[in-house]
């Protein structure tokens, strides 16, 4: 069986997802204060008090708490010599692999939450496709961009 | 050094006009109607015929404007490249170094014809855009095309011999004119007939009439129509189909016709580095593909053809293309078994095994368990809501299991060296033959269920235009996938 790839990202980046999470969850509240107000302006049928509340519980549960744990346990890169080994996914597994010699260029970018919690994401294209991982430490990003960039000018040749 | 500056043939004014037309004739028509019809007359005249007045402007600004654009359109050779001029009120310069571009298309349209005129089209290496092409040249005369040619391949092999003149400037074209050329695949009329018989452009038609339908929907007076229609109906169903089914033939008939008028004459030849695609009757099209551009080849077998023994070829070049991916059909229709021969012929090193990697039978399940997700649903809506009939709905399940299974039978894979050949059914079967150093990344996805049952799916994404294609391996032995992967690892880069 294939090794997990060895890195882990940022345990920041459990918090930013956390945050993500609440952010959405604030928006739904708003949505179910919105239907909670109209149907007791309209008196819509009682079980919207009784339903609304439980789906913000259960989208809170699985947006705060669980699914940025599984996200976060899952995602593992690698970057070795001659290739890049990514693993994500909450329910399916997907690793990617990226040989150097494929890599055209390495971004890195930073959201004002990112920012705030001096992290940073890192997207990876090849001639075809984009690759990112999220949340690392801004250093670490810098430095695995700067690193992923020398070994793929190493390997430099034509699509 | 030869500063000549060249101009587009006058025809391009015209083409220019005609295509803003084309564009602007649908809004022209629904303002016509619209002001035409429903004024019943103010008394002055001007107010009456506004609607034509303002057709009739439109049309002489777009005779203007296509006359300026002709005017101001200029290319050049220079420091090995090719400079354009051009724009309508802001003047525009783009230069293309010779050593970018990857090929010429040539279109030749019914009003190029008479004028032995082409249109040009060059397509560069990465054109960072979605737009079409990096350049366009309208419409300029067979002899300014190959000069281009000539200028290019000349920058390209290194040799800067200042050429002055003419004589040995046509000599020159004569001797690019006719390299070694090989005719590889030509599409003979049987081919033709049995391609646009069995075309899928129907449905684009059908699409495209409802589009012109819907456009039109305003316009058309439904309640007339229905007090018609309601008098029709009582004329029996019989017309009615007859009328529907007479409405199909039209449709398919226009289909025929128009795959008939553009693939008429198909022609693959190798040139040299290149393969060269010729085909069309009215519009006669030229394509160029280095074949270092060429990323991967597929062999398409929709079932019907299938059926019948025949399949199409079609390969993903790295060049051209919209957004949409660079498929381009390189032998739109083929007895399978002539396949081999002129694919060979064109791609020496690919290796034309039938993959012999099968699925596990335990894998089975995946490609139909998911779909009862939707079916439960939507058979238990159709039985409570139209109870009786409404069971009939579950006659969809065998159906979602037996095309499950017959695509789980239809998927195979194979490593010949550095070749992975992978072949999978959406609902046509496609097998496509993918070099290692084409493949730009790998993924292997696992879910859950995947996980205790021991498989995987495999999936490549490969260049096509300016965005991916990827082949799947759905549902494949655990080990093997990890075996794959393992492969692909080792030396990407041979």
């Amino acid at each position: 069986m294939r090794e997990q790839p060895v890195n882990q990202i940022s345990e920041k980046g459990l918090k930013v997802w956390r945050l993500y999470g609440i952010i959405e969850t604030g928006f739904l509240l708003l949505g179910a204060i919105g239907a909670g107000v109209l149907s007791y302006i309209f008196e819509g049928p009682w079980w919207i008090y009784a339903v609304t509340p439980v789906l913000v519980i259960i989208f809170a549960y699985f947006f705060i708490y669980l699914f940025p744990k599984l996200r976060w346990m899952r995602w593992r890169y690698e970057v070795r010599e001659s290739e890049i080994e990514l693993q994500h996914g909450i329910f399916i597994v997907k690793r990617t692999l990226i040989p150097m010699v494929r890599v055209q260029h390495v971004d890195t970018a930073q959201g004002p939450i990112l920012r705030k919690y001096n992290l940073a994401e890192i997207t990876i294209s090849t001639a075809a496709t984009n690759h990112t991982i999220p949340a690392l430490v801004m250093e670490e990003a810098d430095e695995l961009r700067s690193r992923i960039s020398a070994l793929a000018r190493v390997a430099e040749e034509d699509v | 050094m030869s500063e000549t500056r060249y101009k587009l043939h006058w025809i391009t004014a015209i083409i220019e006009v005609l295509k803003t037309a084309k564009e602007a004739i649908l809004p022209i028509i629904v303002l016509v109607f619209a002001n035409g019809l429903n004024d019943v007359g103010s008394g002055k005249w001007y107010l009456d015929y506004l609607s034509f007045i303002i057709f009739g402007v439109l049309i002489i600004a777009f005779f203007i404007t296509g006359i300026i654009k002709w005017k101001r359109f200029e290319y050049w050779f220079e420091d090995n490249e090719l400079r354009i001029e051009y724009g309508l009120f802001v003047k525009k310069k783009r230069y293309i170094p010779f050593d970018r571009i990857q090929s010429l298309d040539y279109t030749e349209g019914i009003l190029h014809r008479p004028f032995k005129l082409v249109k040009v089209k060059v397509e560069t290496a990465g054109s960072s855009s979605s737009k079409k092409s990096e350049a366009e040249l309208t419409a300029i005369t067979k002899e300014a095309a190959s000069r281009i040619e000539m200028e290019i391949a000349q920058a390209k092999s290194g040799k800067k011999a200042i050429l002055q003149e003419n004589e040995v400037l046509t000599e020159i074209i004569q001797a690019v004119e006719e390299p070694l050329r090989k005719s590889v695949f030509t599409m003979s009329s049987k081919g033709l007939l049995i391609l646009a018989t069995t075309s899928g452009g129907i449905g684009i038609i059908f699409s495209g009439v409802g589009i012109f339908l819907s456009q039109f929907a305003e316009m058309i007076p439904f309640e007339w129509m229905y007090e018609e229609i309601s008098g029709f109906i009582k004329f029996g169903l019989l017309i009615v189909a007859v009328v529907v089914f007479l409405g199909f033939v039209l449709v398919w008939g226009i289909s025929v016709a128009m795959t008939f008028l553009a693939y008429y004459g198909f022609n693959v030849s190798l040139e040299k580095e290149d393969i060269v695609i010729t085909r069309g009757l009215l519009e006669k099209k030229r394509m160029t593909v280095p074949l270092n551009r060429v990323q991967s080849v597929r062999i398409i077998e929709n079932p019907i053809r299938q059926l019948f023994g025949y399949a199409a070829v079609a390969i993903d070049s790295a060049g051209g293309g919209g957004a949409e991916g660079a498929k381009i059909n390189l032998f739109p229709l083929v007895k399978k078994a002539d396949i081999y021969g002129p694919l060979k012929e064109i791609f020496p090193e690919l290796i034309l095994e039938e993959p012999t990697g099968k699925l596990p039978a335990r894998g089975k399940r995946f490609f139909y368990r998911i779909d009862f997700l939707w079916m439960i649903p939507a058979i238990g809506a159709m039985t409570y809501f139209f109870f009786p009939y409404g069971l009939l709905s579950l006659l969809i399940v065998p159906v979602i299991v037996l095309f499950g299974l017959w695509q789980h039978r239809s998927v195979a894979y194979g490593i010949s060296g550095n070749q992975l050949t992978m072949r999978f059914r959406n609902i046509s079967l496609q097998t496509a033959f993918l070099m290692k150093n084409r493949i730009q990344s790998m993924e292997m996805k696992q879910s859950y269920f995947h996980k205790r049952k021991n498989v995987a799916t495999i999936a490549t994404n490969i260049k096509s235009g300016l965005s991916t294609f990827s082949a799947q391996v759905p549902h494949m032995e655990e080990l093997e996938a990890d075996q794959l992967l393992s492969w692909y690892e080792k030396n990407a880069r041979i």
